[in-house]
């Protein structure tokens, strides 16, 4: 009887185990993460806003967890995160945990990139990853001609 | 020693007992509230969503007066100041989008009609693909709650109004960019 007892433990964490290491959510095949605003290599003058696109998926603030739905992250002048952590939370990583589509960005005069890469509930990106293009843009500083 | 510091206790739980009637003698606490609730105001509807005054909505495309070409094109729906959400979710300055076409806008307190005028977005879409027939069209957004009610103050973009045109050769379409 006790070792019987011990097997049917042993299934049990083993039926668990690969479970915790496929948490990543899946999204449909065609959803597409990408900035709609700006464009690539664009110019603009002092602070600008950032229009964020989602095709054939769905926004869902942090911490609610629903099937075919993230939330978006704006990574400025970083590279991508690792794929299969939590996204970080810093300057370079901007969490939009409230479901927003758009924010205001106000950087420093110069060449800066921004990227978008959807998380989940829990700021972890879906598995195959949902990003966008890395895009290039141009800031003037605000007051001159 | 010890049996002061029960007896204390005691009292303090006694105390807070008294402070907070709610949580002592629950089956007399039911039995007050149903004869409280034998006269109540007439059934009101569920209290709206309160959304901050700055927040709106907008169709980001296409624009107002635009002419469309191709009876197939894609509707961005444009937040500020607002959130997000599926349907069925309750979250403070949160909603999900619904598009209004060719129709005036619903009555704010009841959920939002479901039909072919009045398209709902559940899952949290920021964009759509429309087909309409060529022709003079009105867009609108305007978010619901969790239970598709409008919030308070409504959050509704301004009403669009577009011509849609066939494409010449649909074999040769644009692809939108």
């Amino acid at each position: 009887m006790k070792p019987m007892r011990h097997l049917a433990l042993a299934i049990s964490l083993l039926s668990v185990a690969p479970m915790s290491s496929a948490q990543q959510h899946t999204m449909p095949e065609n959803a597409r993460v990408y900035i709609l605003w700006p464009s690539d290599g664009q110019v603009v003058r002092g602070g600008f806003w950032v229009r964020m696109g989602l095709a054939d998926a769905g926004v869902a603030p942090a911490g609610v967890e629903k099937a075919n739905t993230g939330h978006h992250h704006l990574l400025v002048d970083v590279d991508l995160p690792p794929l299969d952590q939590e996204i970080p939370n810093d300057r370079n990583h901007l969490h939009f945990g409230l479901g927003q589509t758009e924010a205001r960005l106000d950087l420093p005069p110069g060449k800066h990139t921004i990227q978008l890469l959807l998380g989940d509930e829990n700021h972890v990106p879906h598995r195959p990853p949902l990003y966008s293009k890395r895009i290039t843009v141009t800031v003037l500083p605000a007051g001159t001609p | 020693m010890i049996a002061t510091r029960r007896l204390l206790l005691l009292g303090s739980a006694a105390a807070a007992a008294a402070a907070w009637p709610g949580r002592h003698g629950t089956a007399q606490g039911t039995q007050q509230g149903t004869q409280d609730h034998a006269h109540p105001a007439p059934a009101a509807p569920a209290p709206r969503q309160p959304a901050p005054r700055d927040a709106y909505v907008y169709i980001g495309w296409p624009q107002d007066k635009q002419t469309v070409v191709g009876t197939r094109f894609k509707v961005w729906f444009g937040t500020r100041n607002f959130g997000v959400a599926p349907a069925g979710v309750t979250k403070v300055n949160t909603g999900h989008h619904h598009l209004i076409i060719d129709a005036p806008l619903p009555p704010p307190a009841e959920p939002i009609p479901n039909d072919r005028n009045h398209l709902h977005f559940g899952l949290g879409q920021t964009e759509t693909m429309l087909e309409l027939p060529p022709g003079t069209h009105t867009l609108q957004l305007v978010m619901g709650d969790a239970e598709h009610v409008q919030h308070d103050p409504p959050v509704v973009s301004k009403r669009i109004t577009i011509e849609v045109r066939a494409a010449r050769a649909p074999a040769v379409a644009a692809a939108a960019p």
